[in-house]
Parts: structure tokens; sequence; C-alpha cells
């Protein structure tokens, strides 16, 4: 039945996908700007401009542009960028690796301890520890991720000289980024999971267990965690996305290269392969993560295999 | 884009608390290696393809030599080619060539290199480096000659542009478009060994090397066995890498951070002349613009001197027309610099009919004197905007800021949206007038909006009918002088080039020699011993 679901949720991604392409390619294209103004240098004459405009198509209706670079998505050809010169799939090639690297290993961190903290805020509730939690999750959700990364070189890198203060050499240079993202992650989940628990644990057949003589810990384990991963689930699904883009400011004070910087630096000099190609995959990690959150979701809860049969 | 330079902003106020923690300097440069941060305008380089590439770095200028050299007084120097000639009516230049180079791949330098590496250039984006070029005569081995379609006076300079650094031809020409990626051969004193997009280039001794140009001390392979150019672009995280060893030289160090490096006792800093100016273009076809009185008043009324030392401490130079101090067409009359003149700003303002009002605006046709003055976020601009709004208040116009992206920005200069705006340029050769004031570019890159029958005149003469060096910089002087009389800008300053290294780590030439830090120099570059 899990298949069918995936299957026919899986479907659904190309027409998403389609319209994403045309909101894409619209906000790229109508936002001001033009990316041969990047291309040109001083010496070159006005008609080098012309040339270089019809050179990439630019001077071609928008409708048009817009079906010669699906048509080339279609044939899995991401196009060439205009100012950065190389094959946008090159491009996105390079940068996916770090972002995978620092994404997962930051969305990973966050989980694993986003819900042990939970957990324990919610198992010590009505005591300072539940505060102590509370006020790290506050804390967590507030502090701006640029100010934690400096915090943080300033501490691990120059004062006690344990990391690197910025790079991509070797997995040292990982351990301060993806601190510094897991931090603002571990938050939100702790505070999902905390909640969840507070929800689940109100319920009846909780009570009812309580009442069968059923130990705390195996009450904690066998029904309430299962239980209260539910929406946890869901809010990881939906970071998914977020792995592969989402660690622009990060990547920025670190030095590392990523899809995020790519795409900041493309938008910046109005690379519309680039930002296109950029957008496109994100769009389509999200859709990827929210499905397997979903089939994820309906994994662990029979009510949603039940009303998908 | 905005977030990252708020961030910056923030990031660098941070690095005042970097102070508390007090840290030793590691050695990094040992056995002759050394990191260097590459300056943020060169960060964002996709290959090592100087023929093809719309951006290059100071990486490139290590693995590529050029036939000629540029010096810091924006002289030319031989290098590869040891002499050169040009026929009286420039219709022809005779390069003679190095004898016994070698490129990294072991493939000889010689005169075939010259005749199939410039028509390379055809259909791409560089083109125009070598446009005047008809053909190439190979006369003998190591002589080449250079029939043109049309004298270049100019073709020295562009000679000289890391987009002509020389590529091992073999290569070029089997690798196609890949070229520049993981493989890049010339004939440079270091030759690529990885590179990361975005990350870090390392390049490693040429120890063939024996052809340094004459602005090298060291004439033989370069002192340090490797270099790692990085890329960091948030300026605190280089800075602290600096003082954690991590980077032994740091490229195009913002002025508002020497205070900050100076105060490190194993950091030194070289400061060295700019390449580039800042201004203020006037929309001379914008009311009350197009009145060129108006057009002075406001020119005069930017204080050079007060700007220099109050946003900049006094490092870098007052700017008092369009182009860099070293340019001899800079050399211009010397009633036509533009420099702090308020009593004569208010009578210009006075004549043409702005009188001063109560809140100190000055008012005509009961209409105040209020202006748009328009700035980039995604430069070190804002704050010199801010200067250049009070100084202009002191004369009684209201500037009223706004802040665009810098793609946004050209759009609003295209569509003439604009009347004041402050921009800045980083170009050391007069061509740069062209570009900004010609008539065939209005609206971006000619935000003056500048349209006029005898600049147009004065600009052809300048651009294509100069035959000789000489009559190309008296042409542009005199182009220059116009553009100065129809006062279409107001200079603001001259930006100096700033460069910080770890003084326990590597030595670094006092005199940096070429207009910007780049292999001239690196050949010279020592590790402490």
């Amino acid at each position: 039945m899990i298949l069918k679901y995936s299957i026919q949720r899986l479907l659904m991604i190309i027409p998403v996908s389609l319209a994403i392409s045309v909101v894409i390619f619209l906000i790229v294209h109508l936002l001001p700007g033009d990316p041969i103004d990047n291309l040109i240098r001083v010496g070159s004459s006005p008609e080098d401009r012309i040339a270089l405009t019809a050179k990439y198509g630019l001077d071609q209706p928008l409708i048009t542009q817009y079906f010669l670079w699906i048509g080339q998505i279609m044939t899995g050809d991401f196009g060439q960028a205009i100012v950065l010169r190389r094959p946008v799939a090159d491009l996105i090639a390079q940068n996916l690796p770090y972002s995978l690297q620092l994404g997962g290993l930051a969305f990973l961190f966050s989980s694993i301890v986003g819900i042990i903290l939970g957990t324990v805020a919610w198992a010590s509730r009505n005591t300072w520890g539940e505060q102590l939690v509370k006020g790290f999750i506050l804390l967590g959700s507030t502090v701006p991720g640029f100010w934690l990364a400096l915090l943080m070189i300033l501490l691990f890198a120059v004062n006690l000289g344990w990391f690197p203060v910025s790079g991509a050499r070797d997995w040292t240079a990982l351990v301060l980024p993806v601190l510094t993202i897991g931090f603002g992650g571990i938050a939100l989940v702790a505070r999902v999971t905390r909640v969840a628990l507070l929800d689940v644990g109100k319920q009846d057949f909780i009570t009812l267990l309580h009442a069968k003589g059923l130990s705390r810990t195996a009450i904690l384990f066998k029904h309430l965690i299962p239980h209260a991963l539910l929406p946890v689930v869901t809010i990881l699904a939906l970071r998914i996305g977020w792995i592969l883009g989402g660690a622009v400011t990060v990547e920025f004070v670190f030095g590392r290269p990523g899809l995020g910087s790519l795409l900041i630096r493309a938008l910046g000099q109005r690379d519309y392969p680039v930002v296109q190609g950029s957008l496109l995959m994100l769009a389509l990690a999200v859709m990827i993560g929210t499905l397997i959150g979903d089939i994820a979701q309906a994994a662990m809860d029979p009510r949603i295999r039940e009303a998908t049969k | 884009m905005r977030h990252l330079k708020n961030l910056r902003l923030l990031s660098s106020s941070a690095l005042l608390s970097a102070g508390i923690f007090a840290m030793g300097f590691s050695s990094v440069a040992m056995a002759g290696k050394a990191t260097v941060a590459l300056p943020s305008g060169e960060l964002g380089a996709t290959s090592y393809d100087p023929i093809r590439s719309s951006k290059l770095n100071t990486a490139t200028s290590l693995i590529y030599d050029r036939l000629v050299e540029q010096d810091a007084d924006q002289s030319f120097h031989p290098h590869l080619a040891t002499s050169w000639t040009e026929s009286p009516d420039g219709m022809s230049w005779t390069f003679k060539l190095r004898d016994g180079v070698k490129f990294h791949d072991g493939e000889v330098f010689n005169a075939d290199t010259i005749a199939s590496w410039i028509p390379d250039f055809k259909d791409t984006e560089n083109a125009y480096l070598v446009a005047a070029i008809k053909s190439v005569e190979i006369v003998d081995p190591l002589t080449v000659k250079f029939v043109m379609e049309r004298p270049e006076p100019n073709l020295l300079y562009n000679l000289a542009s890391t987009f002509m650094g020389v590529p091992g031809q073999k290569s070029y020409d089997s690798l196609g478009k890949d070229y520049g990626v993981s493989t890049a051969i010339g004939t440079g004193p270091f030759k690529l060994s990885s590179f990361e997009i975005g990350l870090e280039t390392v390049v490693t001794r040429n120890d063939d090397y024996a052809w340094a140009s004459g602005l090298s001390v060291n004439q033989g392979a370069a002192h340090l066995e490797s270099v790692t150019f990085r890329e960091i672009p948030d300026q605190s995280t280089a800075f602290l890498e600096l003082k954690t060893g991590g980077i032994d030289l740091l490229l195009g160090v913002p002025t508002d951070f020497l205070s900050i490096l100076e105060a490190e006792k194993n950091v030194g800093v070289i400061t060295m002349a700019g390449t580039g100016i800042s201004y203020m273009p006037i929309n001379t076809t914008a009311a009350p613009f197009d009145d060129i009185k108006v057009r002075q008043a406001t020119a005069l009324a930017i204080n050079q001197k007060s700007i220099l030392e109050s946003v900049y401490k006094g490092v870098g130079s007052e700017a008092n027309h369009f182009l860099i101090d070293t340019l001899p067409a800079g050399d211009v009359k010397k009633e036509l610099l533009v420099s702090f003149d308020s009593a004569k700003a208010n009578t210009l303002l006075d004549e043409a009919g702005w009188a001063m009002g109560d809140g100190g605006v000055r008012m005509k046709d009961g209409k105040p004197l209020q202006v748009t003055l328009f700035t980039k976020n995604d430069s070190d601009l804002k704050r010199l905007t801010q200067v250049v709004q009070a100084q202009l208040k002191d004369v009684g116009m209201d500037a009223v800021i706004t802040v665009f992206d810098s793609s946004t920005i050209r759009d609003e200069y295209k569509k003439n949206a604009h009347q004041l705006a402050v921009r800045n340029y980083d170009w050391n050769n007069a061509d740069i007038l062209e570009w900004f004031f010609s008539g065939t570019r209005v609206g971006y890159p000619n935000v003056s909006m500048w349209t006029d029958e005898k600049s147009e005149m004065l600009k052809d003469t300048a651009m294509t009918k100069s035959t000789t060096s000489a009559e190309r910089v008296a042409n542009f002087k005199t182009y220059h002088e116009y553009i100065l009389s129809q006062h279409l800008f107001a200079p603001l300053y001259q930006p100096a080039q700033n460069i910080a290294f770890n003084k326990d780590t590597v030595t670094v030439p006092e005199k940096v020699r070429g207009p910007r830090f780049r292999s001239q120099t690196f050949v010279d570059i020592d590790v402490v011993k």
C-alpha cells in the first residue's frame, strides 16, 4: 500500500515542478537587472553588448526563452551560466557536496539532540530542568546564525585553537558550522518534541497504560515517543530542502562554498540560468523532502495508510 | 544580498570585541608554503581559462606570464616579449620573444605559440582585446609581427592584462571548453595544482622558471614552494585567519580594517596606490542639473580633503579629476581640477536662481532644491554617500539617499530615474572616460546621461584615431579636459590598495611592482627563516 501511495505522490511532483518552473522563471526575469552588465568590460564596444545579448538569447520574447529553458531541462541539460561561464549542472554538482555535508550533518545533529532535549524537557516538567531546556530553546530560536558563528570562531578557533577559523579542507572545518546551524535546529526540534509529548501524554490511552501498570520507561519508549514523533517527522521533512540552501550566512562567515552561496552570487549578477537551475533544485529537494516525510508518517501511522487505501 | 552586507557590517563591529581573546601566532608558512586570502572583488572565478573567462583572480597571474608587464606607474616592461617596435603609422607591431621559455607541460614557447594564441580570442567575450590585430606573421621562431586592422596605441595595455596571459597551445586546443578548470598550463612561476571553485586554488612552484620580468628582484624560481589562494567572503573571518595564522597574506584589506590590523604587532601592512576612484555622476538631463551652473556648484560643494580625513582616516588620496593620478591623461590644466570651493558653489547657485530658503534649503519658483542621491548597498559607499549628503546640505541642496543592489541600480540609470549617485570604478586606463561618458552608452554606464557632439568627436579621436601612444595620451587629455569643463561629475576620493601579511611567517618586498599585487611581487615573497 505504501508503494502505491509513494508512486502516486511521486507522480504529483511532475506537474508541481512545471508550475514551480514557471514561477521561478518569471520571478527571475522580472527582477530589475541584466546579466550582460556583469559580463562586458571597459574597452568592449556597444556592438559587443548587442551581440552578447543575442548570443544568450536574451533578446527573445520571455515566453520563447521559457520554452527553450524548460525544453533543455527536460533533456537533463541545465544550460550554460552566462556570467559564471560554466555549465549550470557542473556548478551545482561542485557546490552540492558541501551543502549536503554541512546541511546533512547539521540536520542529523539537530534532530537527535533536539529529540533528546525535548524528551528531557518533557520528562522533567515542572522542575528547574524544564526551565533550563526551555531557556535553551528560547536562546536557540532567537540567536542570529551569523552572530553565533562569529562567537564560535572567537571561542573555539581563535581563543582555544581547537578548530580552523574557516574553510572546508577537512572534517575539523565542519565542526563549527555544523554546531552553528544545528543550534537553531535543536531549539525547533526540541520545542516540537516537547509539545507533542505533552499532547500525547494527556491522551486517554496513556492513562489506560498507566492504569494497567506498565512501567513509565516502557510507556515512554514504546508508546509515547512513537506517537509524539509524528509531528516531529513532519517538521524534519520540511527541513530537508533547507539542508541544501539554508546555510547562506553560515557559509559566508565560514568561507565555505555551497548551493546557497552559489545562488546568492548568481542572483547578484542576474545569472539567470544558474539562479533558475539552483532554485529548481531546491524546490525539488523540498518536494522530495516532504514526500519522504509523508511516506515516513504513513509507515509510522496506520491511520494514514488506511486512508489511502 | 543586503542581508549579507548588513552581516558584514555587523561582523566587522563584532571584530572589535575580538581583542578580548588574546592569541599568539602560529607559523603556517613552514616549508615554503604560504596561504593567501583573495580580495573580495576576485571571489567566484570559475575557471583559469584567460581567453574565455569573464573573471580571473590573482592566482591567474602566477600561472601565466604575459608578453608585457605593467608597473605601478603604469609604464610597460618586457617579459615574454624582450622588446617591441611599432611602425610609425601604427599599422604593425613587431615583438622579439624570449628564448628558452617552456610551458608547464614542456611545450616550447615561441612565435608559433603567439600565432595560434591570438586567433583563439575570436568569438569570445574577450575578443575586443585583440580586435585591432588583423593577423599574426611569424618573422622567425622568436619574432612575431602583428599586422593591424587599425592603429592600436593601447595594445601594450591589453597585452599586460591578466586576460592575455599566454596559455600552452597544445593543452588549450586539446581540452577545449574544459580548459582552465582542472588543467591550466602557462609559463608562469607557479603551476596549477588544484582548484575548487569558491573554496581554494593551490599552485606549486615551477622549478624551471628562469624568465621573471625585470620588475622582480628574484630572477629564478619563486622562493615559495606553494601558494594556496583561499576565497573568504567575510572580511572579519579573513582577519581572524590572519590573526590565528590560518593565512599569511590578506589581499584587498578594506581601509576600515587598517586600524585594527595595525594594532596587531605581528601584522605588516602595505598601502599602495589604488587603481580607481569614487565619484558622483550628475544626470545632465534631469533638472536642475541640466543647468551647468548647478552642476558646477554641486561639484564644488564636495570637500575631498574632508572625505579623505573623516571617512578614510587619510589613507588613499584626494580625487580632483576623473582618472587615477598615475595616468598621464590625468595631468590636466590646473583650472579644470575640481576641488572644494563653498563660496563659489553658493554664488553659482545664487546665479542659477536658487536662493537660500529658511530651512537651509535653497528655493526657486517656490520649489525646494531637493534631489535624489542613489547608492549601492553592496559596497563601502554608503558611509561616503552620507558624508556627500551632508556636504551638499551645506550649500543648500537637500539630497535624499536611496539604496539599491548593484543590478537594480543599473536599471534605474537606464530608466533615467536618477539625479545624483555615488559610485566607484577600478580601472587604470584612460579609456574609462569613453566607458562612462560616451553617447553610445547613455543610461548605463554613462550615468551622467551625457550626449554632446564635441564630446563624441573628441572621444572618437582618443579611442580610434590615435596612432602612437603619445598621441593617444594627448587625445585622451583633451577629451578629459572637455569632460571636466562640462561638470558631469564630482570626484570624491582615490582609494588605496591595502595588503596585510603575517610578519612572523612571510617577508614581503617593501616596494610592490605592478599596478596590483601580482606575480611580479609573489616571486619575491619568502618565508621567514
